[in-house]
């Protein structure tokens, strides 16, 4: 199983590995975006409480957070060109990277139609009688009074959606996706040298998550400037990181 | 469409198969996670002297990054470990002698260890301080003090979390197959390809997937009330 430790074959793959980071950091980004834009669709039926759409992204939600995100990868993968041929579209020439970022959408827009949910919710109501007691439309209270407050209280529940999201993405390769560790596995086993591979990759992958961690806590302190303003700074904290630990309660990923 | 529903059936009876390796490896995995991560927690907590850094970067570097890295680095790290030692030593034996589900066992029970690590101490953190303090005014040391006093009431406030991580270590548990070990998702690699029917058996692996979460959810739920009982307000 393998040769001897090598140290140069570590630092041989670092670069060789990194030209396929922005392949990596493209599904991330990409699955992100859409998700979002899932995630939204998702949660507004539960947000206002539309009759049968309430309950059918209730289990569109408790599907993707109850099955491995491996499993989706092939459902989506095996399961889409069947459904699109029913309407007669034959992606069978697809590129697999539209069936990854397609399934990692997916299972993220679940997550983040949570948050979006748990994160209008932690907006104070309070605010939305003010809203229209000033003569807003429900369409202007919800984009302008409480999306940018519900943007601030979901960062920290989007950073861990993302960095999971990336760490995820190492699952690509069983789609036979060309990403990060799908070169690693052609590069181990092309010299053999496999543990230094993998410590390689790790460590990209690490420096990445550590990175993402910290732009988002920069960009949570940001967003929350105004918070400090408050009378009673004490009171609000502790109120917040009660929101906090609700939501990361529901959200967090093990593994 | 070319879907065939009986098959999905097949499929799902012979996923059964596959059942108990899932279920070794999420169980030990949480089981040892669990140990390891309140021994990382209580380090962490009263930060003591050189454990302190070590188990700052362990956890650091596990939530870091993915576990398919944490299972590959053991798969093929450990071996050269164990067999320079092997001969350094002189001992009789090598690397061989670990069963590949040995790999899962050991590379996720440190993924795990990790993660409990902040969920442990989330939930120690959570008990009022004057729960410890009372324990003390009657005379407990500090380790009958959180075995007896902190860690039941931690136990109560993580479990949720502690039950998402389950979850997500059930989830997790399909990157054995990456090892050769045949567990739930592997086995559907393999009843798939068989039978050239990949679609419905990862519709019969989803669905069972999504069974034993909904089950882990529940259970979550009924247990949540019962250990709260005593946290309810009111006289009766």
């Amino acid at each position: 199983m393998g040769r001897k430790f090598d140290i140069h074959y570590l630092l041989d793959f670092l670069p060789k590995l990194l030209s396929y980071l922005h392949i990596t950091l493209f599904i991330v980004a990409a699955s992100i975006l859409l998700g979002l834009v899932v995630g939204f669709i998702i949660a507004l039926p539960r947000l206002y409480k539309i009759p049968v759409l309430q309950r059918a992204s209730q289990v569109y939600v408790s599907f993707f957070r109850g099955t491995p995100i491996l499993i989706q990868l092939f459902l989506i993968y095996y399961g889409l060109p069947e459904l699109l041929k029913l309407v007669h579209i034959d992606v069978s020439r697809a590129n697999v990277l539209v069936f990854v970022i397609l399934a990692y959408a997916l299972h993220s827009g679940a997550f983040i139609s949570e948050a979006i949910r748990a994160a209008v919710n932690g907006v104070d109501r309070g605010q939305v009688e003010a809203a229209y007691a000033i003569g807003m439309s429900g369409y202007q209270a919800f984009t302008r009074i409480v999306l940018p407050q519900a943007l601030a209280i979901s960062i920290p529940i989007l950073a861990n959606l993302v960095i999971g999201n990336l760490k995820d993405t190492s699952l690509a390769f069983t789609l036979g996706a060309m990403e990060m560790t799908g070169k690693s596995q052609t590069l181990a086993s092309a010299t053999q040298h496999f543990i230094e591979t993998y410590i390689a990759l790790s460590l990209i992958y690490f420096v990445i998550s550590t990175i993402l961690e910290r732009t988002f806590h920069y960009l949570e302190r940001r967003l929350l400037r105004h918070e400090k303003q408050v009378a009673e700074p004490a009171v609000r904290y502790g109120k917040r990181r009660l929101w906090k630990r609700t939501l990361i309660t529901r959200l967090e990923k093990g593994g | 469409m070319s879907l065939d529903p009986g098959f999905i059936w097949t499929a799902f009876l012979s996923l059964f198969k596959a059942l108990p390796n899932t279920l070794y490896i999420t169980i030990v995995s949480v089981f040892v996670g669990f140990i390891i991560g309140t021994a990382i927690a209580l380090i962490r907590i009263y930060r003591i002297p050189v454990l302190y850094p070590l188990a700052s970067a362990y956890v650091l570097f596990i939530r870091g990054t993915p576990m398919l890295m944490h299972l590959l680095l053991i798969y093929f790290g450990l071996p050269i470990i164990i067999d320079g030692l092997a001969s350094a030593l002189g001992l009789g034996f090598n690397s061989t002698v670990i069963p590949l589900i040995g790999f899962a066992y050991i590379s996720f029970s440190i993924t795990a260890g990790a993660y409990m690590s902040e969920v442990v101490r989330a939930g120690i953190l959570s008990v009022n301080r004057g729960q410890m303090e009372a324990a003390y005014s009657i005379g407990m040391t500090t380790p009958q003090a959180l075995r007896r006093i902190v860690l039941p009431q931690a136990l109560a406030v993580c479990l949720p979390n502690l039950s998402n991580n389950l979850i997500g270590m059930l989830h997790g548990s399909t990157l054995a197959f990456t090892v050769s070990v045949v567990e739930i998702n592997a086995q559907a690699q393999i009843v798939a390809a068989t039978n050239w029917k990949f679609l419905e058996a990862y519709i019969a692996a989803a669905v069972l997937f999504w069974g034993m979460t909904i089950l882990i959810e529940q259970a979550t739920a009924w247990l949540e009330r019962r250990i709260n009982k005593y946290n309810r307000g009111g006289v009766a």
